[in-house]
């Protein structure tokens, strides 16, 4: 039992590691910050963006410094409704996936920037509309600035489609013509349409959206959910299921990349940015092989966009600065474009599509200009309306798109389920 | 000397569990007690969290009223109970039984041994993800491919799906993926926690029974389990509690979401999204202290069940 | 006849160590897999079947990870948190369940009902009123708002009762004030000792639940530079474009650690150091 006795001592030292690091005072804290820093939230690749800008800001703004807080996407969306909620620690400048544009604002934390002194109005025709309707509350406010897009277009394997002999004209005409042709594609190479029968859905429920209608609602929060519009998405959905012409396989697993990579699917909808992570990371042994095209029955549609805010509860003396940070992000040329060389990251300012770049060919896309086709989607995407309950309808309607695929529910009774549980919810 | 420097600073045993306790209390009081009493009063209240904390309005029980009428708090109650029993109860069988093997038939092996089971627990769960999905796969996964081998065997071969099983779109068999990886991820931790119980059984009573000629067995049935009672009794309180709190892993498998049908949306999963995704704080926490109340009654049963059990033997 | 059992005896204590063997091997493969991934490209992970066996993009992906994010800053800020928490968890929780174990005073079992309850409450739910506390209390951005608040654990408490419920005898420590002993000393003389077993469990569990902790410092930490392991590493994801292979470098790398923290408390765990005290 000798340990016993040192036993004491042990406990002494752990004592003195607890006192030791009760005064762990910020180590950070000594390095002496120079006088104004900015603080911008972000998340990947929206940081690498910022990081790159920073020496062009250094040279209108030697004084200023930037610091990029980084998350995770979920994390910094969390931590960003935890700082709003509370007013504390809120950032100079945030980051926000489109998503999240419109439930930030209905909340009312974020700085109305059409007002003096950021005045955004004046500098509206450089934006990409739609974007800047994405932008724009009901009420007016615009509470955050667009700094790239997602124009939707279609990617589609070539060498498929011409084995399979089908023509891009053949396959755009209407959506049903799209369902035809996959079966022709399955027929004589094997290969899938879609990746995912949701992926059909998702697209057609956000074509033939009627002016002053929501996606899911319309402005007197009625539930748009039972309408002509959702009835032939499911029906469509239903049909690349019971054709097998889907894949089941959800975007972003690996299942997924490997199906671009055996040439196991044909088709895929998405924004502009997919083409670059196919050629860098996703599929890159498949160069060449690849076309982009605009979606089948001139629909257009946006697939994601990033915006910059200022919160009201950011230190006042910072906001004119944060102003001049996010013009330089979202108005400045050079920054756009070269987000866009570099990310993927499809500029918001559309007079930046003069550039010579836009109209230079790609090689992943066999020399096509493709940039041309999504600069020409851009222009055609109108904005969506937003409502609160939009992320609970998605869940809701992917729910019961689920048991039309999977379990054979008839669709008139799935919607009419998905109608009364979004009327629950309509009004809270 | 040393023990009368001791005497000077006698504390009497009145006092003195009031000091043992008080750094702890004076912790809790703080970081435990008010969220606690934070969220009970945001349960009272509707709140879109980002128009800042002035923005609260009291609504009475408007909340749990729609929580009790919400179909999908209810689906998700279910399906928690289900993998909380599935993902359970295997661990402690498992776990149990385990232990004892390691602890009395494995030498210089032991600690390599509880070391591989207790891996999954620290194995990063980016990893976990990537792999069980790969894993899981319908046309690439190794467990169909398994599966399809299995289906050659003659006798087998009845018993095997005949087509590729869609894992984790198909709401039958995404529950009992999701309870296999927390069985998986928590059969170690049981195991250390019950090897650490085994250590303090004296040796000499296992010694004595065997002069008394009693088996294994019954050494086991008689001897172990009723020593290991405290310990399982913690164990399986963590597993209510735990189980019925599921949130990482159903949210990796289904890539937040759910699943199809919600069939692997636990009331964690539904709670964060309400909070987080459909910005309705308020029902949140409602809901949350309406699961409190499950998981609160479900412990004390636990109790019950070990306590009226100790008043036997 | 005799023979006959002894033999099945064997044969069926052979199949149990295959049994558990093969259980090992299959608990530590996605462990193998990890590391392998740590070192290829995130092309190559997002391939099926997944590669599996050691690649050689170990030090670009490294360079990946080191370029994104003051990795061995983040990894140390890790370390400091979880062994300042493991101290004072282990110091106030053995104390407290000591107490709640062996005493009788007023109050006693709403108290035990209060700490278990909280928790039985999601810990997301508490996200925002953490993060007005710490405002409050002016610790955003410093490690002690994450090894401070975690030091209160009720599974901490909850484990120390059981153990000290199972281990040691009410009769002990009566022998123990008749000789004279202060309540003190029985606490650091008798108590701890006999607790080892439980306080490396305790020990085990807690460094790891600090290590892998991401919504306490999501809450508190407001500077990269600042940010434990969890949170950076898990700054590299979004939904479309992922390091995929530095994701997985970093987090293999932050492993190792647990496993040499394991191998360490194993011995405190696993040894018959404790019984000769009963007697």
């Amino acid at each position: 039992m000798n340990s016993r006795r040192f036993f004491p001592w042990k406990v002494l030292a752990v004592l003195g590691l607890i006192s030791l690091t009760l005064c762990d005072v910020s180590a950070s804290q000594t390095d002496s910050q120079p006088p104004l820093t900015l603080t911008v939230a972000a998340y990947p690749a929206v940081d690498e963006i910022v990081k790159a800008a920073i020496p062009l800001w250094k040279r209108l703004h030697p004084e200023v410094e930037i610091k990029v807080v980084s998350r995770q996407f979920n994390d910094h969306h969390t931590a960003m409704i935890t700082a709003l909620s509370t007013s504390f620690y809120l950032p100079d400048v945030m980051a926000l996936e489109v998503g999240f544009v419109g439930r930030f604002a209905q909340g009312g934390g974020l700085e109305d920037l059409a007002l003096a002194p950021y005045t955004i109005g004046q500098f509206q025709a450089g934006y990409v509309p739609y974007a800047y309707a994405q932008a724009t509350s009901r009420n007016g406010a615009v509470v955050a600035a667009p700094a790239d897009i997602g124009p939707g277009t279609m990617l589609y394997r070539i060498d498929l489609l011409d084995k399979a002999g089908v023509t891009e004209a053949q396959m755009r005409q209407s959506w049903d013509s799209y369902v035809e042709s996959g079966v022709q594609i399955k027929a004589v190479t094997g290969a899938y349409l879609i990746a995912h029968a949701r992926d059909m859905k998702d697209i057609m429920i956000r074509t033939g959206i009627k002016p002053g209608e929501g996606l899911y609602f319309d402005k007197q929060s009625r539930v748009l959910v039972n309408t002509p519009r959702f009835v032939r998405a499911f029906e469509l959905a239903r049909k690349v299921r019971t054709l097998k012409l889907d894949a089941k396989v959800i975007a972003w697993s690996n299942e997924w990349s490997e199906g671009f990579k055996r040439g196991g699917i044909a088709t895929q909808m998405s924004g502009a940015w997919l083409s670059g992570h196919m050629n860098t990371w996703l599929a890159p042994g498949t160069r060449g092989l690849w076309r982009a095209a605009q979606l089948p029955e001139q629909a257009y549609a946006a697939y994601g966009g990033t915006f910059y805010a200022i919160p009201k509860g950011a230190p006042a003396a910072h906001k004119r600065l944060a102003w001049e940070f996010i013009k330089l992000m979202t108005q400045n040329r050079e920054v756009q474009l070269a987000a866009f060389k570099v990310q993927d990251a499809f500029p918001a300012l559309s007079s930046s599509y003069d550039d010579p770049f836009f109209e230079l060919p790609i090689a992943f896309l066999g020399g096509q200009k493709a940039r041309v086709i999504w600069r020409e989607a851009a222009s055609h995407i109108t904005a969506i309306d937003v409502h609160k309950q939009d992320a609970f309808a998605d869940e809701v309607i992917n729910t019961e798109l689920d048991k039309v695929l999977d379990r054979g529910k008839d669709i008139t009774t799935a919607l009419a389920d998905a109608q009364r549980l979004l009327q629950h919810r309509a009004n809270r | 000397m040393r023990a009368a420097k001791f005497m000077a600073f006698r504390l009497s045993p009145e006092l003195a569990p009031y000091l043992f306790l008080s750094p702890f209390v004076l912790l809790f009081l703080v970081f435990g007690v008010f969220p606690l009493l934070f969220s009970l009063y945001l349960a009272f209240q509707t709140w879109e969290p980002t128009s800042g904390l002035a923005a609260m309005q009291f609504v009475g029980w408007d909340n749990f009223a729609f929580a009790l009428q919400d179909e999908w708090f209810w689906k998700s109650l279910k399906n928690t109970a289900w993998l909380a029993l599935a993902s359970g109860v295997p661990q402690h069988l498992v776990a149990i039984p385990l232990a004892c093997f390691i602890h009395s038939s494995f030498g210089s092996l032991r600690n390599g041994v509880v070391g591989a089971y207790f891996m999954p627990y620290i194995t990063s769960t980016v990893a976990i993800a990537i792999l069980f999905s790969s894993l899981f796969s319908t046309d690439y996964g190794l467990i169909n491919v398994v599966l399809s081998g299995l289906s050659q065997i003659p006798l087998l071969g009845g018993l095997m799906p005949q087509h590729p099983v869609d894992w984790l779109n198909d709401p039958d068999t995404i529950k009992p993926a999701i309870a296999l990886i927390v069985f998986w991820r928590y059969v170690g931790f049981n195991v250390v926690l019950y090897l650490a119980a085994l250590q303090t059984i004296p040796k000499d009573i296992y010694e004595a029974a065997t002069m008394d000629g009693a088996s294994r067995w019954q050494q086991f049935w008689f001897i172990t389990l009723p020593s290991l009672k405290p310990m399982i009794f913690f164990g399986v309180t963590l597993s209510v509690i735990g189980g019925l709190q599921l949130f990482e892993e159903a949210f990796i498998l289904t890539g937040g979401r759910g699943g199809s049908d919600q069939a692997g949306m636990t009331t964690a999963i539904y709670l964060y999204r309400m909070a987080f995704d459909f910005n309705d704080f308020g029902a949140a926490s409602a809901m949350s202290w309406l699961l409190f109340i499950v998981v609160a009654l479900l412990t004390w049963l636990t109790n019950r069940l070990f306590s009226t059990k100790e008043s036997h033997s | 006849m005799k023979l006959l059992n002894r033999q099945t005896e064997q044969l069926s204590s052979w199949a149990a160590y295959l049994l558990v063997g093969t259980g090992a091997l299959l608990m530590l493969a996605p462990f193998y897999f990890m590391f392998v991934f740590a070192t290829h490209s995130r092309t190559e992970i997002f391939s099926l079947p997944p590669p599996l066996f050691i690649g050689d993009d170990f030090l670009a992906n490294l360079e990946i990870l080191t370029s994104r994010m003051p990795f061995w800053r983040n990894l140390g800020w890790s370390l400091y948190v979880a062994i300042a928490s493991t101290a004072l968890t282990l110091l106030f929780c053995s104390m407290g369940g000591y107490a709640f174990a062996m005493f009788q005073f007023r109050f006693k079992n709403m108290l035990f009902a209060l700490v278990m309850a909280t928790m039985l409450l999601p810990s997301f739910m508490n996200m925002i009123p953490t993060f007005m506390i710490m405002d409050m209390l002016g610790w955003i951005d410093q490690p002690r708002a994450l090894y401070i608040p975690g030091a209160a654990s009720a599974f901490g408490i909850f484990l120390m009762r059981q153990s000290v419920a199972a281990t040691i005898p009410k009769d002990l420590i009566e022998a123990a004030r008749m000789d004279g002993c202060g309540e003190f000393s029985i606490y650091l003389r008798i108590v701890l000792p006999l607790l080892r077993p439980a306080l490396g469990t305790l020990g085990l569990i807690t460094f790891i639940a600090s290590w892998n902790n991401f919504i306490g410092p999501l809450i508190v930490m407001r500077t990269p530079e600042m940010y434990t392991l969890p949170l950076a590493l898990r700054s590299l994801q979004s939904p479309v474009n992922t390091e995929w292979g530095a994701l997985m470098t970093g987090s293999a790398i932050a492993t190792l650690p647990l496993v040499v923290l394991f191998v360490l408390s194993s011995r405190q765990l696993i040894s018959g150091l404790t019984t000769g005290a009963v007697k």
